[in-house]
């Protein structure tokens, strides 16, 4: 387990229940399968939505977002929308909204500025 | 002087550390910082994963040109050019096949020049930023490189 990510796990809940992982450190080649890992032991758990808070994410990579595309395989494997309807983000952090935005993640993940605003959209 | 090391994934962080170290001793644009650490940290990445397949001894080496900050990464691995990695797939996540690409793509957005040689003992990588630092330090005084 690496000591440059670490994930701290809540649940939300609204009309509807969010699982929200709260990441702080870096996202990149060596902790992808830790984030990764993370989000599968929640799916696994009965976790339908995810709410990622980037706000504390130092590094966010190319790896960091190849692991967050394969969640939102995991949520929604058949999903014809070309949208990512289960994953979601919360307040990203600056260097991480750059990444989002110059891979174009930024138009199929909606991102939030709250939990609330997050569980009211579901 | 450059950081030379057996690379490997656990020590991108301590990589991106020595970015940001040795860009503010060359009077490196801070609000460049995040752009330098993202351009070595994908280079690095694809040397030990695509390149050596794992671990493998890398020289990262930063010095200025100028007011260009130019970084030299030199590996002994198999010869890769990130130029010939396959383009990074921007269509909407569902029509995405493989999530490849992504790392040169970034590499080439943040950097205004990318140029790979191979050398006798493998590969050198040189990424230069135009205008990165303040004021050109006198010929006599040119930093690494």
């Amino acid at each position: 387990m690496s000591e440059d990510l670490q994930i701290a796990i809540s649940r939300e809940e609204g009309d509807k229940a969010i699982t929200v992982m709260r990441l702080r450190g870096s996202l990149d080649a060596n902790t992808q399968s830790v984030l990764e890992n993370k989000a599968k032991e929640a799916i696994d758990g009965g976790a339908e939505y995810l709410l990622l808070d980037l706000s504390a994410v130092d590094y966010l990579g190319s790896a960091g977002m190849r692991g967050i595309h394969a969640i939102t395989n995991l949520l929604s494997p058949d999903d014809p929308s070309m949208r990512s309807p289960k994953l979601k983000i919360l307040n990203p952090s600056p260097a991480a909204a750059k990444i989002f935005k110059t891979l174009g993640f930024d138009a199929f993940i909606d991102v939030y500025g709250s939990v609330d605003e997050a569980i009211a959209a579901l | 002087m450059p950081l030379k090391l057996r690379a490997s994934l656990e020590q991108l962080s301590h990589i991106r550390d020595f970015v940001v170290d040795s860009a503010t001793a060359l009077g490196v644009d801070p609000a460049l910082f995040d752009d330098l650490r993202l351009a070595v940290d994908e280079a690095v990445t694809n040397i030990i994963i695509h390149g050596y397949g794992g671990p493998g001894d890398i020289e990262l080496e930063l010095g200025t040109d100028g007011t260009d900050l130019v970084v030299r990464l030199r590996d002994q691995a198999p010869e890769f050019d990130p130029a010939l990695a396959p383009a990074a797939d921007l269509r909407p996540l569902g029509e995405r096949d493989s999530p490849g690409g992504f790392g040169v793509y970034l590499m080439k957005s943040v950097m205004d020049e990318i140029h790979h040689q191979t050398t006798e003992t493998g590969n050198e990588l040189t990424m230069i930023k135009h205008g990165a630092v303040a004021k050109a330090a006198p010929p006599d005084a040119k930093q690494g490189g």
